[in-house]
């Protein structure tokens, strides 16, 4: 197993590969990053959209490649994570396995290890959360549970460091061993035993026997598991790496399906189907039976003591998920977050844009003083610092919601709103777990996009991916907020945005309903959720994927913004001394016209919508170009709007902005985790008739009404 | 008594029976520990017809009512709320 892989520096290095198991929640990946730090790589695994990362190690002589598994709660293969989890362990055969376990649900968490111990006795056992399995009444003998599951166990307190170290440490013990006995063996009923050795017996003198433990290969067959006889061969990667800043990057090894194989014992298992042991049954007493097994062995290392004293989360939970509070807890919970990413967040947006300014400034000096040519300056102060200004301004925003969305899904709060809020997905036909991706979309809809990996059901997945782009984000409130504040001033602004979300929530169930009848969602998923018990999270925990989500809204900025801020500024000065009207966006928004006329829109508005696509933030920016503002304050771009629209117009453009195509960066996400050009466009279509018809309806229903 | 995991109220506590159907929920469900014989206990009801809290092995799950009526239960009245084991 263990093989030299080269002289570096004058020595032998010999290398290990050590992976990391666990259910999810269990602190997985708090361990992973404080053994790895920054000396870490994050892809995709091939061919699925669950993410991949991998971790270099040093230690003394030892050069440790250290893989993170997705988060599963066991190893049947129906899930992607549990597919990945179970085909790495089998095929690329790492030399040990670090076994994560929460000791406050140790119980569950075992069904786990003890599938693996089936698979490979190179196992170690990594006891965290003891502290609060102890809050809890929860008492863990560790030297019993080790003697009792024969692996070494170590007990860590992930959140603070403590005992990683060592596991892994006994980890490279254990990788290292020439040869390790095998570890406990769950005792099925003994009409199941008969059966397994019957087919132990055929399966002995195969192939198949060599490469895996003989009871697991028997289980499998007993289960019909499909994977087992499949013959892979690893197709190494040539190494590209994609330059994309949120996906692929980097599975490094690829498997082909070189020959199926039927293992023998077909027979046999036709005659324990006429008895009555069919597939289903096989699978249901071999479950059942490893779940006796840990409840047996539970007593000897696990004492619990019921202090009669409710537990944090329970008192917690007395309030959050109480029919009376929980609503407006949730309301209340989801109302803070928004207040303190748009409102409180404001000065510092208007710091960035203030940079952004004295920044355009200082370059139209630094221009000036080697004279360089009128048009040059132009494009620097007017194209490229006012149209990348404005979206900067909303990098604080981004960033507040992410951070605060992080805490309350560490923390295992949001695993209540999803509770909470399952009776309203219910509705809509969602999946409880919808309400992860929708709510993070708010934030930006590219996360969101990615958030529906979490869904098992892929028509599921499908429907919440399409209704994503409904969900106006950040930037796009953002904007909105602004040309609000200058048509509705007062209280009525606050009212009109609220009429707004309204209208996106309305038009989001219905479109929910829409879209399974395109998707053909007939049936509905379960909604198997597990409510964690509330913890507080690690600032890592918290502040690392708000900052991995902000820096890619960041890279977008400096990507698409700025290309679409040049393309902007050409369009709208070329030809050179013309007004605008006669322009190339001039001359575009006439030939748009045929669309905006029906609303009302003039060539300007068209112009910016349809620049829009790059970045929905870049509007604001284009409308100030185009009215020839040049300013960086959102605010006087929006107040040279109001000469020339209604307060109905303005209402109607504000609806089918909110609505019309989701930007460029969340189609791309959309094709790439959908994987189909086809559901991308239906998506991009409906928006657009969306938004259209919406858009009609406001415009002509409120003229009808005689309002303007 | 059997009855449907649905029926019962918040603090009631039952043995599972069986599970009806199969497929990829019989699955899921064994995966996170609800088979034949082990005991769980109904926290509470979301309103309005929505999920159910329960609480088995010593952890937390979320169900939707659909799947509850799935699950046919024999309700016990075993006082001591440590009991972990399997009826």
């Amino acid at each position: 197993m263990l093989f030299l892989a080269g002289r570096e520096a004058g020595r032998l290095v010999k290398t290990l590969k050590i992976a990391l198991v666990g259910n999810p929640n269990v602190g997985k990946s708090t361990v992973f990053n404080t053994l790895t730090g920054s000396n870490q790589q994050v892809g995709n695994w091939t061919g699925k959209t669950v993410e991949r990362k991998t971790g270099k190690v040093l230690r003394r002589d030892l050069q440790i490649e250290l893989v993170d598994l997705p988060g599963t709660y066991s190893l049947t293969a129906y899930s992607q994570e549990e597919i990945i989890t179970r085909e790495f362990i089998m095929r690329e055969k790492p030399d040990v396995v670090m076994a994560m376990v929460d000791a406050s649900n140790i119980e569950r968490n075992l069904y786990l290890i003890l599938q693996i111990l089936e698979l490979t006795p190179r196992v170690v056992l990594g006891l965290n959360m003891m502290d609060l399995a102890r809050s809890v009444g929860i008492t863990i003998d560790v030297k019993k549970l080790a003697s009792a599951l024969k692996v070494p166990v170590v007990e860590i307190v992930a959140t603070k460091g403590q005992g990683v170290e060592e596991f892994i440490t006994e980890a490279i013990r254990v990788g290292q061993l020439e040869s390790i006995s095998t570890s406990p063996m769950v005792e099925y009923p003994e009409a199941l035993e008969e059966k397994i050795a019957m087919m132990e017996e055929l399966l002995a003198q195969t192939v198949w026997a060599k490469r895996y433990p003989l009871r697991w290969l028997a289980l499998k067959r007993l289960e019909q598991d499909r994977e087992i006889g499949q013959e892979w061969k690893i197709v190494e990667d040539s190494g590209k790496t994609s330059m994309d800043s949120c996906c692929d990057a980097g599975d490094a090894v690829k498997y082909e399906i070189q020959s199926s194989v039927e293992l023998p014992g077909e027979a046999l298992l036709q005659a324990f189907e006429a008895e009555g042991w069919g597939k289903e049954q096989f699978e249901m007493n071999i479950a059942d039976a490893k779940y006796r097994y840990i409840s047996r062995l539970l007593p000897q290392f696990m004492t619990y003591t019921d202090s009669g004293e409710p537990t944090w989360t329970e008192r917690i939970d007395r309030w959050v998920l109480s029919p009376v509070w929980g609503y407006p807890i949730l309301t209340g919970v989801l109302a803070l977050v928004f207040w303190l990413s748009f409102v409180a967040s404001a000065p510092l947006g208007d710091a960035v844009s203030q940079v952004m300014a004295w920044g355009g400034d200082a370059a139209v000096k630094l221009l000036q003083a080697v004279s360089a040519p009128e048009p040059l300056q132009s494009l620097f102060r007017d194209g490229i610092f006012a149209g990348v200004g404005a979206v900067l301004a909303f990098v604080p925003q981004i960033g507040i919601f992410f951070v605060l969305f992080s805490f309350l899904q560490d923390s295992g709060y949001l695993a209540r709103g999803a509770f909470l809020g399952d009776r309203l997905m219910q509705l809509m036909g969602l999946h409880g777990k919808s309400f992860f991706s929708l709510v993070s979309s708010y934030g930006c809809n590219v996360p969101g996009i990615m958030a529906t990996r979490t869904l098992e059901d892929s028509k599921d997945r499908l429907v919440t991916m399409l209704l994503n782009p409904l969900i106006p984000c950040v930037p796009r409130l953002g904007v909105m907020s602004a040309v609000v504040a200058a048509f509705f001033p007062g209280n009525w602004g606050a009212a009109v945005l609220l009429s707004l979300l309204l209208v996106s929530l309305v038009l989001l169930m219905l479109s929910s309903l829409v879209f399974r009848r395109i998707v053909r969602q007939k049936g509905r998923s379960a909604f198997v959720m597990e409510l964690p018990l509330y913890h507080l999270p690690t600032l890592r925990n918290v502040f690392w994927p708000a900052w991995v989500k902000t820096r890619s809204f960041l890279k977008r900025a400096w990507t698409f913004i700025l290309a679409a801020s040049i393309v902007v500024w050409v369009l709208s000065s070329y030809p050179h001394g013309v007004p605008m009207a006669d322009t190339w966006a001039g001359k575009m928004g006439d030939l748009l016209s045929f669309i905006g006329h029906p609303l009302g829109f003039d060539w300007r508005i068209m112009v910016a919508i349809v620049f829009g696509f790059t970045a929905k933030e870049t509007t604001l920016s284009t409308l100030g170009i185009l009215y020839g503002v040049t300013a960086n304050a959102s605010q006087s771009i929006a107040q040279a709007m109001t000469g020339s629209m209604t307060a109905l117009g303005a209402y109607t453009f504000l609806a089918v902005y909110m609505l019309y195509i989701p930007c460029l960066a969340t189609v791309v996400t959309m094709h790439k985790e959908s994987g189909s050009l086809k559901w991308t466009a239906v998506g991009v279509v409906y928006n657009l008739l969306l938004s259209f018809v919406v858009g009609l309806i406001i415009y002509h229903g409120g003229r009808a009404l005689g309002l303007r | 008594m059997q009855c449907l995991l649905t029926d019962l109220k918040p603090m009631e506590r039952a043995c599972v029976e069986r599970i009806e159907g199969g497929g990829a929920l019989r699955r899921r469900m064994m995966d996170m520990g609800i088979v034949p014989g082990v005991e769980l206990e109904v926290i509470r009801r979301a309103p309005w017809g929505g999920p159910l809290q329960l609480r088995l092995k010593g952890y937390y799950l979320a169900l939707r009512r659909g799947e509850c009526a799935k699950i046919i239960v024999n309700t016990t009245n075993r006082p001591d709320l440590s009991s972990l084991v399997f009826c």
